[in-house]
Formats: C-alpha cells, sequence, structure tokens
C-alpha cells in the first residue's frame, strides 16, 4: 500500500495557499482499496475494490465553509482545488471567525493486523467460501447460498493550519454467509455476518455449526408464520439492541442536530430517560469493532462517550463546530464517509452496556410478546423521536416460553416509551457487537457497529 | 451517439489503451459535483467542484466452458495506470466464473435518440443555479410562521458518460442528477403541541425551482399534520399508496426478482406467473424523460427501451445484462446498471461499481379510478400512506414494511385526520393463492407521477396489514 505521507509537502503547499486568506484551513486525503469475492452455486464473482485516492480541501470563509475535492495527488490537482477554495472564499466574503479549538495533535496510527487478509491468496479464500457453501446447501431445503468475503483497507492523513498531523490505517474483514430456502414459489433466507478491524481471524466465526445453524434457520422461515401485530413485550436480541442504541441515542445525540434545533432531546438533557440499568456509549478506538476510528477527521482522537449513564441522559457527539456552541468537548466524531463527501457529526461503535439477567429470566418475564432476532434495518426520527427497527425472524413468547417461529417484522414506536418500559438486560456473555453501515440521512454511507445483549421492553410489533 | 455538450473521452482514451483480446469494456465518467447546506435559512456550506474521473475495465475470458469476468475501478489514467487495472482484471478473471459460454457485447451502429437526463442550464451554470434554487426554496417559506426548514442540502451531480468496447462500439451521453433534501419543522403555536417535522428526500435530474412553492405549501402541511396526527388504527386495512410510496416499495423487489440475476439463482417467478389481477401492467422503461435511471444506453452500452414485466397481470419477462443473458442464450435488454444500493439509491460514483440487471424507471399502468379524490371515494374507509420512514423491501423475499410517519384516516369516501406511528406492510408479491400488495390492487389511479424509481399512479391495495399504536 502506498503511504500517504510522502504527498505531505504537496498537501502542505495546497494549505499554504489558502492560509492568508482564511483563519483556519485543512486537508484530508485517503487511498483506499481492498478485495473481495461473492460466490454462489452459480458464479464466483472476485473483486478488487476500487484504488480511490484524493484529497479534500477545507477553509472557513467567515459564516461558511468551503470545500473543494480532487482525485488527484500531484501537485497541479491540489492547486486547482485550493484554487476553487480561493474563489469560494471570495464570494463568502468575510465574517465570524470560526468557534471552538482547532485539533493540533500529531500522531500516526499504523498498527496493522498480525495476518492481514490481503496476504491470503484469493484462491485460498474462495477455496474457504466454496466450503462454507458446500456445508450450506447440504440442510434440507436449502437450494442456494451467497456467500462473501472481503477486506478494506482505508489510509487517511490529515493536516491543519493550526499544526494538526494524523494519520491512520484501518483494516477492516467482513463475511456473510446467506442460505436462501425456496419451497412453492416462497424465498426465504436467515442470515450469518461478522466483521470487524484486523485479518484473519475474524474469519474463525464460519465454523460448521453455525453454518448449518443458519442454514436451518432459512429452512425454517419456508414453515414460518406472520408475527403478531400491535403492541406488546419486545425482547432485542443483542444485534437488534445495537440497532437501538444507534437509532435511538445515537443519531438523535449527533450534535449537529442539536445545533439545527433538530433534536426532541435536547430540551431532556442531564434528565433521566431511562432505567438505571441503562448505560449507551460510543467508542471510536473500541477494539476490533467494525467502525474503529482512532482519529477523526478533524484530527480529533476517537474516545469513548458515555451518552447515556444509569439512565441518564448526559450529552452528545461533537465536531469542533458543535462543541464549541454548546459548550462541550470535541469527542471524535467528525466523519466523512470518503474524501469526497462532507464532514458530518457521526457515530462510530455504540453500544448498550450489558445488564445482569439471564435470557431465560427476560423470557420468564413475558406472557405476550416476541422475541426479536437478526436486525436488518434501522431508521432514526430525530425531530419525532420515533424510531423503526426491522429484523428478519423471531419467535413468539407465550406465558414465559419461547414459541414458534416468525418471518421478518418491524418495531416502531417512541424512543422516550420505550425506553421507559425497559425491563431488563442480559449479561456481559451475551453482547456482540455488530457491523453495518450508517448514512446520515439516505446518503454519506460509513461503517459503523452497534452493540448490545438482550433487552426487553414494550413497542409496537408490525409486517416488514 | 453523443450530445453536444459532452467533451470527455474518458472510456476512449482507455480503450485506446487497452491491448487485450477481446471481449473487454469499458465505461467511465466524468463528473463534477456542487453542493449547497443549509442549516436553518442560513448557507452553511458550499462545496465544488468535486471533480472525479475514473473508469471501469473488464475482461470476459472463456474458462472450463464458462466465462471469468474480471473487473478493475481507478481513477488512475496514466498509461501504467491504465495496464496495472488491465492486469488486475486478467487476473481477477482467472478466478471468475459465471455460466455463460460467449458474452454479446453491444455493437456499434444502432440508431440512438438522445434522452432528456440533462439540465441545461444546471449544467451551464452549476453554482449559481443552485444558489438560485436555495434562494427559491427559502423565499417559499417566507412569511410562514412557525414553519421553516431545520436544515437542507442540495447536491447536484454533473456527469459525462462514455462507454467503449472490444466490438467498437463508442456512446456518450451528458446527465444530471439532483439529490434534495429538506427537513420542514413546524413548532410553537397556542396548542403547545410538540414540534413536528416532514422530511423530503428526492432525486431528480433537473432543479424545478418553480414547483417549489406548491410543494413548500404542501411540506408545511404535512409538517403542521404531523403535530396534530392521532395513533394509526390496527387491522387489515384498505390502503392508499400514492406515487412516491410505490417508488419506495415496487424497485427493489420487481427489479431484482423479475432479471436474468434472479432467473440464474431459481427465485424468479416464473413466466405467466400471475402476480396481480388484470388490471396491473408494469413496464420497465429506462427512456422516461428525466427519469432518474434513464439514459440513451445503459452502462454495458446497450440502447435502453421499453420492457414487458407485467402484462394484464401476468410476469411477461426478464430483465437482463450482457451476462445474465448470455446465460439464457438471449439478448442484453439494456437494463446493466452500475451504483444501485439496496433498490432506492443510486451511488453517483458510478465506475466504482459493477453493473447489475436491475430496472430503470417502472410504470405503472394507469387505470380507470381517476384522481386522487376519486380513489379516497372508491376507499370508503381506510388509510392513506403519505409518508414511511423507510420501507425497506427485501428483494429476495418481497416482504416490506415502515413505519407511518405520516398518513391519513379515509372515513366515509373522504380523507379525514391525520395519522401516525405503527407500521404499514406486507409481502409485495407472491405466488398465486398468497395475497400480496400486488394481489391485492383494487384500484389504479389514472394519473402517472413521475418519482425517482417509478411513474405511476395513485393505487388501492385492499387489504394491507397496518400495525397501530
Amino acid at each position: 500500500m502506498s503511504d500517504l505521507r510522502d504527498h505531505e509537502s504537496e498537501l502542505a503547499g495546497a494549505l499554504r495557499r489558502l492560509e492568508p486568506h482564511t483563519s483556519f484551513a485543512d486537508v484530508l486525503t485517503e487511498s483506499a482499496e481492498g478485495e473481495g469475492c461473492r460466490l454462489d452455486s452459480k458464479s464466483v464473482s472476485p473483486a478488487r475494490e476500487p484504488t480511490l485516492r484524493g484529497a479534500v480541501l477545507r477553509a472557513w470563509g467567515g459564516g461558511r465553509w468551503v470545500e473543494a475535492a480532487t482525485s488527484g495527488l500531484d501537485a497541479a490537482s491540489l492547486r486547482a482545488a485550493a484554487d476553487s477554495v480561493l474563489a469560494g472564499l471570495t464570494k463568502a466574503g468575510s465574517g465570524a471567525p470560526l468557534a471552538g479549538e482547532p485539533s493540533t495533535v500529531r500522531k500516526d496510527w499504523t498498527e496493522s493486523p498480525a495476518h492481514p487478509l490481503r496476504d491470503v491468496p484469493l484462491e485460498e479464500l474462495i477455496a474457504l467460501e466454496k466450503d462454507v457453501l458446500s456445508r450450506a446447501t447440504a440442510v434440507d431445503g436449502i437450494k442456494e447460498c451467497q456467500v462473501s468475503i472481503l477486506w478494506a483497507d482505508d489510509e487517511r492523513f490529515y493536516l491543519n493550519t493550526a499544526g494538526a498531523r494524523c494519520y491512520q490505517v484501518t483494516s477492516r474483514v467482513r463475511a456473510t454467509t446467506v442460505p436462501i430456502a425456496i419451497e412453492n414459489g416462497r424465498v426465504e433466507f436467515d442470515y450469518l455476518s461478522e466483521g470487524g478491524v484486523g485479518g484473519r481471524e475474524r474469519l474463525a466465526f464460519l465454523s460448521s455449526d453455525r453454518i448449518e445453524g443458519v442454514a436451518r434457520d432459512s429452512a425454517k422461515l419456508l414453515h414460518a408464520g406472520a408475527p403478531p401485530t400491535g403492541e406488546m413485550s419486545v425482547l432485542l436480541d443483542p444485534g437488534t439492541t445495537g440497532t437501538f442504541a444507534h437509532e435511538s441515542f445515537g443519531h438523535g445525540t449527533e450534535a449537529d442536530q442539536f445545533v439545527r434545533n433538530r433534536s426532541y432531546l435536547l430540551p431532556i438533557l442531564g434528565t433521566m430517560v431511562g432505567p438505571e440499568t441503562l448505560t449507551i456509549a460510543d467508542e471510536g478506538p473500541y477494539p476490533g469493532a467494525w467502525g474503529m476510528v482512532q482519529c477523526d477527521d478533524e484530527g480529533n482522537p476517537g474516545r469513548r462517550t458515555v451518552l447515556v449513564e444509569r439512565g441518564r441522559f448526559l450529552g452528545g457527539l461533537h465536531d469542533r463546530e458543535t462543541a464549541a456552541a454548546l459548550h462541550a468537548s470535541v469527542t471524535g466524531n467528525a466523519r466523512r464517509a470518503d474524501f469526497l463527501s462532507r464532514l458530518f457529526v457521526r457515530m462510530t461503535n455504540t453500544y448498550v452496556e450489558p445488564g445482569d439477567w439471564s435470557l431465560e429470566e427476560l423470557v420468564r418475564e413475558v406472557k405476550q410478546g416476541v422475541l426479536m432476532e437478526h436486525s436488518t434495518s434501522g431508521i432514526e426520527d430525530p425531530q419525532g423521536g420515533q424510531m423503526q427497527l426491522k429484523v428478519k425472524k423471531g419467535r413468539k413468547i407465550e406465558n414465559g416460553r419461547l414459541t414458534d417461529t416468525v418471518t421478518s417484522m418491524a418495531l416502531s414506536g417512541k424512543v422516550l416509551d420505550f425506553l421507559k418500559g425497559i425491563r431488563g438486560l442480559s449479561r456481559r456473555s451475551d453482547f456482540e457487537m455488530t457491523p453495518g453501515y450508517c448514512g446520515k440521512g439516505h446518503t454519506d454511507l460509513l461503517p459503523v457497529a452497534s452493540g448490545g445483549t438482550y433487552l426487553l421492553s414494550t413497542a409496537i410489533v408490525g409486517p416488514a | 451517439m453523443s450530445a453536444p455538450s459532452v467533451t470527455a473521452d474518458t472510456a476512449f482514451r482507455v480503450a485506446e489503451r487497452v491491448r487485450a483480446e477481446a471481449p473487454w469494456d469499458v465505461f467511465a465518467e466524468r463528473s463534477r459535483r456542487y453542493e449547497v447546506h443549509l442549516q436553518g435559512r442560513t448557507v452553511e456550506m458550499v462545496r465544488g467542484p468535486i471533480e472525479l474521473e475514473g473508469y471501469a475495465l473488464r475482461v470476459f475470458r472463456s474458462r472450463d466452458g464458462q466465462t471469468g469476468t474480471g473487473s478493475q475501478s481507478s481513477t488512475d489514467l496514466t498509461d501504467a495506470g491504465i495496464a496495472t487495472s488491465l492486469r488486475q482484471a486478467e487476473t481477477l478473471s482467472r478466478f471468475s466464473r459465471f455460466p455463460t459460454k460467449k458474452v454479446d457485447l453491444p455493437r456499434p451502429g444502432a440508431s440512438l435518440s438522445p434522452v432528456e437526463v440533462r439540465d441545461p442550464r444546471l449544467w451551464d451554470r452549476p453554482n449559481e443555479e443552485i444558489l438560485d434554487y436555495v434562494h427559491a426554496l427559502l423565499t417559499a417559506f417566507e412569511g410562514r410562521k412557525g414553519v421553516g426548514p431545520s436544515f437542507g442540502s442540495v447536491r447536484a451531480t454533473l456527469s459525462e458518460a462514455t462507454v467503449a468496447n472490444s466490438e467498437g462500439l463508442r456512446a456518450s451521453y451528458a446527465h444530471t442528477t439532483v439529490d434534495f433534501e429538506v427537513a420542514v419543522k413546524s413548532e410553537g403555536g397556542p396548542e403547545g403541541a410538540p414540534p413536528g417535522e416532514y422530511w423530503v428526500n428526492d432525486v431528480t435530474r433537473r432543479l424545478e425551482p418553480r414547483e417549489l412553492p406548491r410543494r413548500v405549501e404542501e411540506w408545511c402541511q404535512f409538517a403542521h399534520d404531523v403535530r396534530r396526527a392521532a395513533p394509526t388504527p390496527t387491522g387489515e386495512l384498505p390502503v392508499v399508496l400514492p406515487p412516491d410510496v410505490m417508488g419506495q416499495i415496487l424497485p427493489a423487489v420487481l427489479g431484482f426478482r423479475c432479471t436474468g440475476e434472479a432467473q440464474l439463482r431459481r427465485i424468479a417467478p416464473d413466466l405467466g406467473t400471475r402476480w396481480a389481477p388484470e388490471s396491473v401492467t408494469i413496464h420497465d422503461d429506462g427512456r422516461v424523460p428525466w427519469g432518474t435511471a434513464s439514459s440513451p444506453v445503459d452502462d454495458e452500452g446497450t440502447p435502453q427501451r421499453r420492457r414487458d414485466l407485467i402484462v394484464a397481470g401476468e410476469v411477461r419477462s426478464y430483465l437482463y445484462d450482457a451476462l445474465h443473458a448470455g446465460a439464457f442464450e438471449t439478448e442484453s435488454t439494456g437494463s446493466a446498471l452500475r451504483g444501485m444500493v439496496f433498490g432506492i439509491y443510486r451511488d453517483w460514483r458510478r465506475f466504482l461499481h459493477p453493473p447489475s440487471s436491475t430496472s430503470s424507471t417502472l410504470e405503472v399502468a394507469p387505470g380507470s379510478g381517476g384522481s386522487d379524490a376519486e380513489i379516497i371515494e372508491a376507499t370508503g374507509d381506510g388509510l392513506w400512506v403519505q409518508q414511511l420512514g423507510w420501507a425497506v423491501p427485501d428483494p429476495i423475499s418481497g416482504a416490506f414494511g415502515g413505519e407511518l410517519r405520516i398518513g391519513y384516516r379515509i372515513r366515509n369516501g373522504k380523507r379525514a385526520e391525520p395519522v401516525r406511528g405503527g407500521t404499514v406492510g406486507g409481502v409485495v408479491a407472491a405466488p398465486p393463492g398468497t395475497p400480496s400488495m400486488l394481489s391485492s390492487i383494487a384500484a389504479i389511479g389514472s394519473n402517472p407521477v413521475l418519482t425517482e424509481w417509478v411513474l405511476a399512479p395513485t393505487v388501492l391495495v385492499r387489504p394491507l396489514t397496518v400495525a397501530g399504536a
């Protein structure tokens, strides 16, 4: 992999060109590459991620930001991008200085995995995928299976006019298995997917037991009924609990929503919003997590930020500007999806801390309800305070017992009502951190993780 | 075929440097992106140009009676960069297997007529046009008490697409895409209700500032109605889906299940399968003026066209790209599109993604249901879905469902009070005898409207499952 630090003199030159005309400017340069293969019974589709390299220059125009980006890292391309920013600065005119303190951090984060997947020959990955495929399709009812394994390396180098200089490389690995069951025109599937920062060790979860297990679960869905509908007790599996954390107190606490006066949470800052058993945090440097951020795209190191502590809503996630506007500290959550995308306040790895119940105890609490398993998506409603979580499958809970398997369903309702309804969380041994992608609105997808243990509350359940 | 405004020759330049045996193809785009972001009524950020020029080089090689496909995307247009991309594509093709013996790439000579996909004013004056649009947007909010934008953005991409292949094809066209987002917030007032928001997300081909006063009026009303909405009822209810909502639900499922890709995986319906009543006909048309997936040629260079998908309720044909067409010894339908994400969103950096066979604009044929008011009258008692949080249809199982962000009860054939919360969902399509959204279509309106991925009238589905508060 090339090293973006080789371009430091050209990048610094572009910043020097802007410096006389602005109170603050920065440049983020990125190089991303990766490789993977998707395989099913009909085809083998290896793919190399594009080698995407470029830089984005940003300068404060006294009231607004002005940005330009280029996919060239040579001096001429960077100079042209700087000139575009200069033209924008001229139109923006002069105004207030930029609030908040710039990063002055100078540090490199270059720890690489012990066994990088980039060193594993493609034929070896394909052989592993074929083995997964054969195990899954050996299960009765499974007619097809999609298997994918990929790695992606993301290298980022940040400089600003205050002297910050941060460099980091993040190596991500992810694998997914989707056994597909077909019968009389009905098509169903379950999935197994894990991923994180690291190397080959990340693939250890692809064991025979888990592959055959998910294949059997896919086949079971062929005969599963529709989920119950209406308001009821809901027991979220660890992955769905993580999605709940992400959609409720993740998006809702991205402090740009506070500054926009677009968060229903701002007026209740500092108050109790849930039971004392509830603690929610976001943690960029969470070891091995898919959404790992050692240093954000404003040069501030990632850290653990407690959003809700023992039921009390403590605060939000910040970039430089929101921290200044709300008299808070930066939290290392200023992220760009890539060098082509603007910076927003974003989550990293967001999770609910475990409780002290066992799963069996939580199930016994429920007279009529549903266990919601395998989160597939979620969406927030920062202003209205509602949320939508969708899962691939579940089990009915009747009189304290898990009974019939049911197909995909959606949970909806008001976040604060859901929090008040929390009756318990299971123990750390159930904790899972699940990889995913998060958008700001429908765009700017970037890797995040969300985690938790089993969580019992009350919500509206419907079809999905 | 070349529009006068196209000056990019990216794919052609790459093609000249490809020293490889046929077949191969190159898809390239040179794009400029301009953005304005709002915080409240203030411009928070101006971005652009965000410049990106890149290509995807694909080779097809005969392997063990099948085809090995290797593809490499890159922004490196130097001789060395192109040579590296070719070498990597050849390497990948050695590991790839696809069950077709022959890949027929489009040949030059097809008679192509232009498709309206480029906003000329935006093309010539991007910064000024976007700022004018933002000004028109903010003007439309002026004088309104207790309602306004909390944030928004206009992101315009101006692209020149070029396609070249080993058959000698050289095709190009210019297109514009606008991603528009605004959150309209209603607050204050004597009633003391919590603030309400209506969140607008649109993808279009052009800026239409003259539409803004009417649209802003509607958005403000929806934002106000969120504040006074009652809980959604529960039950199996007649549900009316306007074109925007149909656009969230149909493409992800039909654009996958009715393709060669699904056919290969044995999850496509058999041709002739009855998925809907006779009143339902759905075409896929890649040449709808201003359609977000419209273009003169698809991303392999095959001319886009109109395709029958469901005719009189029966599945009539599948959509193919070159690879899947080869697998079934048929012809590409011009349905190879790059950059589709979740079936409802298209990445503007198309060359980074491999092509897949999918739908362009799904045209639901107008019915005899008349206007929206007449559809509502025919409904009697039911639910009008104005906006779902995210329908997230599952392309494989066909299941969909989303939280009702704002809707209206229909009582005695009239639109009544706003409702909010709970979920609306079901299965888009199912085998005969199993209830589905398509099989339960009871009335189709007469006035189709173009939204992001569909050209559809309002539709009455009787019933869908509604899980209310």
